[in-house]
């Protein structure tokens, strides 16, 4: 800055900085600020393992759980255990998503599809899906077909709630500009509701994909002969600790990448958008 | 949207959903009475739905399965709950349970018959069960156990030995404190370990992991010296009205004896094909269950094994209430001698 000339006004040298402005946002981002949070558990668990603070029977130590997993990848049993859950939990969440965005739509674009629908989905969202499963039992047997509707159902209620969210949040600017230019309904629902709602609808997927691995650990445990519920749920018959532990990494690692696939949609999809967090 | 193409949309939607709950009944075919010879052909295209996952095992392993599996279709479900739940949804047709879950099913409703039962030879030195004993609690001897706190789930067979166990002892429920905890999993071994009740009875690989864990800290087990070996076949009255189906139960019945028999005849592949491959547990658990589980017992005559499901019914009906039932009644007698006979059969 140079020094003016006007009277009557202090001249500013340099010896007279400009007072810093305070920031008010969250400041520049770290670098893998993701990971420090699940590092530093682990970094509790290992210290408490090694000094002897953690009960090996109640807990057991990390490096236990790694050589399981060998012991259980060596023998075949994780992978396709994995692979069982995963194709459950992505049909289940494949058909929640569709039927959350559809029902989200009729009940957010028609006044008589909210009057009916939204009651439904609330009074939904207000009973647990482990309470509804003997009902699934008996209305649709032990076969695979409930254990996917019972992660369906998980599933929807988030994507259902946000999108519609999203949706009845959208600008009244928009619709206004799309009657004027006379956009047809299947238009705006293309050019306007789909974009508009879509940042609720990636928030609802969120809680989505880590609510299918959720729901998979409570139908695992009916009939099943595989998946990562059911050698959980083995184990425990054992008393096999470990088994059990490495079961709850894997769900653990599996919400995380998930959530992370979805962030990194949700970074591509919104980049038009100026928020706190850019 | 116009509210006629919505409404079409919620239409369809209905439709969708309502087709897939709603579930055929079984075809209205002539009934076979319960007391009518048991037809011995199965027809073609009989399926019948088994929950005995650890007999589908011993079949493919003694390569009996494909003989069975054009007509049984094998679900992974055992154990009283999860087995009358099914039963109630028309999607099971046999499951093997212990001796509680027949009386129970009967209680809440449910018409069920017992078709094959399997005993241990020498049971008092063979139990399923042994009382685990909480680190620092001492219980030497049964009449130890007044006023300990005992973990005790009605409506399950753990829960019916605790009855017998006081019975034994001469105890009454307000000698003890009863503590109710659904026995699932290692729920016993981790109340035990955590002194959340003095006194628990767990099963099978349970005793030696508890013990394996925990004896350091003073864990022990006693044995409370009863009968608790019963392992019963059961499905629904329903099933067996249907003749194909009857005669399907009648053949898979067979097999099962045969199975019971092969497992004892073959403890090698049995750990390693059943224990070691399919739960897996190391081999030297599974010799360790193979030794305590002992030889089995297939009577052709149930006379004795009513006779003590009797006298579960009359010390159960006292404690929950409930009607006295008969034994005999639960079992269908057609079954009686169609596992032992196959097993001589299969000797010859």
């Amino acid at each position: 800055m140079s020094a003016t000339t006007l009277p009557g006004l202090r001249t500013r040298t340099a010896a007279n900085p400009a007072v810093r402005r305070r920031r008010l946002g969250p400041g520049k981002p770290i670098k893998f600020g993701a990971a420090l949070g699940p590092v530093l558990l682990l970094v509790i668990w290992s210290v408490g393992s090694a000094a002897g603070w953690i009960d090996q029977r109640i807990l057991s130590a990390p490096w236990t759980v790694v050589s399981t997993v060998g012991e259980l990848i060596s023998d075949g049993r994780l992978q396709s255990n994995l692979w069982t859950s995963a194709q459950r939990a992505l049909i289940g969440l494949a058909l929640g998503i569709v039927a959350g965005v559809v029902l989200a739509l009729i009940s957010g674009l028609s006044r008589l599809g909210e009057a009916l629908l939204d009651g439904p989905v609330q009074i939904k969202r207000a009973i647990p899906s482990l309470a509804l499963l003997p009902l699934l039992i008996l209305w649709l047997g032990i076969g695979e077909g409930m254990k996917i509707v019972t992660i369906l159902l998980g599933v929807f209620v988030p994507i259902y709630i946000h999108t519609h969210n999203g949706l009845r949040t959208i600008d009244s600017r928009y619709v206004e500009l799309a009657q004027t230019v006379g956009l047809s309904q299947w238009q705006f629902i293309r050019r306007v509701v789909l974009p508009g709602a879509l940042p609720g609808f990636l928030l609802g997927l969120r809680f989505a994909v880590t609510g299918a691995w959720l729901s998979l650990v409570v139908v695992e445990q009916i009939n099943s002969t595989s998946g990562i519920g059911y050698m959980m749920e083995l184990a425990r018959t054992y008393g096999q600790t470990d088994i059990i532990i490495v079961g709850l990494v894997v769900y653990g690692i599996l919400g995380l990448l998930s959530d992370a696939v979805v962030r990194l949609i949700q970074r591509r999809a919104l980049s038009w958008r100026r928020t706190l967090a850019s | 949207m116009s509210s006629k193409r919505l409404l079409s949309v919620l239409a369809l939607l209905t439709l969708a959903v309502t087709g897939c709950s709603a579930k055929a009944d079984a075809d209205s075919a002539a009934k076979l009475s319960l007391d009518a010879a048991l037809p011995t052909t199965i027809p073609a295209g009989t399926k019948i739905v088994v929950g005995d996952p650890t007999t589908e095992v011993a079949l493919k392993l003694s390569g009996q399965y494909d003989k069975v599996s054009k007509y049984v279709q094998f679900a992974n479900l055992s154990g009283g709950p999860q087995t009358t739940e099914a039963f109630r949804a028309h999607a099971l047709d046999l499951g093997s349970v212990a001796e509680i879950p027949p009386i129970n099913a009967t209680w809440t409703g449910l018409h069920v018959k017992i078709v094959a039962s399997k005993f241990r030879q020498d049971p008092i030195n063979h139990p399923i069960y042994k009382l685990g004993i909480a680190p620092g609690v001492s219980v030497k001897t049964l009449s130890d156990l007044r006023g300990k706190k005992i973990a005790y789930s009605p409506g399950q067979a753990q829960g019916a030995l605790i009855l017998k166990v006081l019975k034994k002892a001469g105890l009454t429920k307000d000698d003890v404190k009863l503590i109710e905890i659904p026995s699932t999993g290692d729920v016993y071994v981790q109340a035990l370990a955590g002194k959340q009740v003095d006194v628990a009875p767990i099963g099978g690989v349970q005793i030696k992991r508890y013990l394996a864990k925990y004896s350091k800290d003073g864990a022990t087990t006693i044995d409370h010296g009863l009968r608790d070996d019963a392992g019963h076949l059961y499905g629904p009255v329903e099933s067996l009205q249907d003749p194909a189906k009857a005669a399907a139960i009648r053949a898979y019945v067979a097999a099962w004896g045969v199975a019971q028999i092969w497992i004892d005849q073959h403890p090698k592949e049995w750990i390693q094909g059943y224990y070691v491959k399919d739960q897996g547990l190391s081999a030297a658990d599974g010799q360790w269950l193979v030794d305590n589980a002992g030889h089995p017992d297939i009577p052709a005559d149930w006379s004795g094994a009513i006779e003590r499901q009797q006298q579960t019914i009359e010390l159960l009906a006292k404690e929950t209430g409930n009607p006295v039932i008969q034994a005999k009644d639960l079992y269908d007698l057609r079954f009686q001698t169609v596992a032992a006979d196959a097993i001589k059969a299969g000797a010859k």
